[in-house]
């Protein structure tokens, strides 16, 4: 009898839920994305002042948020963030909808080099948000050299002082990079020379982080650092003394962006949200809060000194202009890469 | 013999140090005043403070325990009915019947989600708390289960004889006898269950829709942006709270013996 009542509570609050689901009078929209990617009270005061419902969900990896994507319930998400070649698969995959710029009128002040881009060659369908490069990071006072470039970090007097971030791309992305190669190489016989130069990089590797490089470079345990923009800006916000180096080898450059799912159930309300974001005074916030490249050219007098002042995130255009992206280049050259970074790692 | 007393103690130390060590330094930098995890920036309740008023991060909390709530009370009953029924029946299925029932904590994580992502939207379901619900039961169900009939394995079939011979009928005899006897086993792989939907996060994401939110998920997430300490301060908060939950269970046991 107790079973049958502690049955018959659980039915009674499944129907409690799924009747909870259907009766909400505002209108809703539907996010994905990481987890801090926009700044909280950007999201309460747009709820506050349009009487709408944002609803956040997270992800951990562009690939699993393409799954989601692909599933046929994926309707429930009207805006969603990912990486630029997650994107460029998207849209081959027609998963996308265009993105209606009369809606958006700040989709203007977004800044020429960000737009145009390979995964989406005509600015259709990707709002651009977050940009960033990897840079080189070093400690002027634990340096004897002069860092230039990638190649400089072959230098003997580094052996022991570096940190780089654990990336298979990237990292033989700069290796190809100091040889005159593109970060998209698919010849072997050209990857098979990077890995050999990679191996002798070895030596002056101190440690390999993905995720928290910075704190190896603040506390000292490395002197030497290649990580990515977010990284190098919390790194100098810390100490302001640290140098920050383009290399002239060409950088590497990668851009996060908006999109809206072709089976999206609510665009105008998530076109309405993107332009609300772009205001030029609220994206020079959310560009300080999320700490990237501010993609928005209206915003750059709200900008703070502090900012402006931080030379991983304000990057002058003219180097800008010489970055590569980091492609999709299909599993067989994916299976290399995976190759000779297992290499590396195991000597 | 005195030597070997020693060998065990710096043993045990040696074993207590690194399951409890990373915890502890969690719970010192849940304290710390500066934003960087290897810079000490004095004693501070800043994180404590900015939890509370983080209304996301307590929505997702909220949504998980709701979750673990939900999954483990739905699995206790099935589980426990499960593994009562299953040492009742002698047929030669038996130890095949068994095996199926474990099998959904063998499989892979990451496979168990992409099968319910595909079977809920072969059904048409919406995602959200439903489906959390169903897809979390369905791995909660073989801890309860297995802890259910190891218990039950020990016990002593001649009490349940006794009953049935003295003419109680056999709702009366599980009621008084199997269930009371199974009841520390049905809690301790209740509070498994629990603590093994509270952490997931790979099934989780699959499943989840749009405004059920999961505060393991959310956690994953902030990979991406740096984990904020508000989440050192949340786990020393959800320690202090299993803590407490073990110490009662272990008062509760004590007491049914």
């Amino acid at each position: 009898m107790k079973k049958l009542l502690s049955l018959a509570a659980c039915a009674a609050l499944f129907t409690a839920l799924l009747s909870g689901c259907g009766s909400q009078q505002k209108q809703t929209l539907n996010i994905l994305t990481w987890d801090g990617y926009i700044p909280s009270n950007v999201i309460s005061e747009y709820g506050a002042d349009n009487n709408v419902n944002i609803n956040i969900s997270n992800f951990t990896t562009n690939e699993e948020m393409l799954t989601k994507l692909q599933s046929s319930e994926a309707s429930q998400y009207d805006l969603v963030i990912g990486s630029d070649y997650i994107v460029d698969i998207a849209r081959k995959q027609n998963l996308l909808a265009e993105i209606d710029k009369t809606k958006m009128n700040n989709f203007n002040n977004i800044g020429k080099e960000f737009l145009n881009q390979y995964y989406d060659p005509e600015s259709k369908y990707a709002v651009p948000y977050s940009a960033g490069t990897p840079l080189i990071v070093y400690d002027p006072s634990k340096v004897d050299t002069d860092i230039k470039g990638y190649a400089d970090l072959w230098n003997p007097s580094l052996a022991d002082k570096l940190v780089i971030m654990d990336d298979a791309r990237n990292v033989i992305g700069i290796t190809l990079k100091t040889m005159g190669k593109s970060l998209n190489e698919t010849d072997p016989a050209v990857l098979q020379q990077a890995s050999e130069k990679l191996n002798a990089l070895r030596p002056n590797i101190r440690l390999l982080d993905y995720n928290n490089p910075q704190e190896a470079m603040l506390s000292g345990e490395a002197a030497v650092g290649y990580m990515f923009t977010s990284q190098v800006a919390a790194v100098l916000s810390e100490r302001p003394d640290f140098k920050v180096v383009y290399p002239w080898e060409g950088m590497g450059f990668g851009i996060d962006n908006w999109f809206v799912p072709a089976k999206a159930t609510n665009k105008d309300a998530a076109f309405d949200f993107l332009n609300y974001m772009y205001e030029p005074e609220r994206f020079a916030y959310i560009a300080e809060q999320i700490q990237y490249l501010c993609v928005n050219n209206a915003s750059e007098k709200y900008l703070s000194d502090a900012y402006k002042n931080n030379t991983a995130l304000h990057i002058p255009s003219e180097v800008l202009g010489d970055t590569e992206f980091i492609e999709d280049i299909g599993t067989d050259a994916a299976a290399v890469y995976d190759e000779i970074w297992t290499k590396f790692k195991q000597q | 013999m005195n030597k070997k007393l020693h060998i065990s103690d710096a043993y045990l130390i040696l074993v207590l140090l690194l399951m409890y060590l990373p915890i502890f330094v969690v719970i010192v930098y849940s304290f710390n005043g500066s934003k960087l995890s290897t810079v000490w920036g004095g004693f501070s309740f800043q994180w404590y403070r900015n939890l509370i008023h983080n209304s996301q991060l307590m929505q997702c909390l909220k949504n998980s325990l709701i979750l673990a709530f939900l999954s483990c009370s739905v699995s206790a009953v099935v589980g426990t009915i499960g593994a009562v029924g299953i040492t009742r029946i002698r047929w030669r299925t038996r130890g095949f019947l068994e095996s199926v029932c474990i099998i959904p904590i063998m499989i892979p994580e990451i496979i168990l989600g992409m099968v319910f992502l595909a079977f809920f939207s072969f059904l048409g379901m919406k995602f959200g708390m439903l489906t959390l619900v169903i897809a979390h039961t369905a791995f909660c169900i073989p801890y309860i289960f297995m802890m259910v009939k190891a218990r039950l394995a020990g016990m002593d079939s001649s009490l349940e004889d006794a009953a049935l011979d003295l003419g109680a009928p056999p709702v009366r005899v599980f009621l008084d006898i199997t269930l009371p006897l199974i009841t520390p086993a049905v809690l301790s792989g209740t509070l498994l269950a629990f603590a093994m939907s509270l952490d997931d996060v790979v099934i989780s994401f699959f499943v989840t829709g749009p405004n059920t939110n999961t505060l393991p998920v959310k956690i994953f997430s902030q990979m991406k942006t740096g984990v904020t300490p508000e989440i050192n301060a949340l786990c020393t908060l959800m320690l202090a709270a299993t803590f407490l939950i073990v110490i009662l269970s272990r008062l509760i046991s004590k007491k049914f013996k």
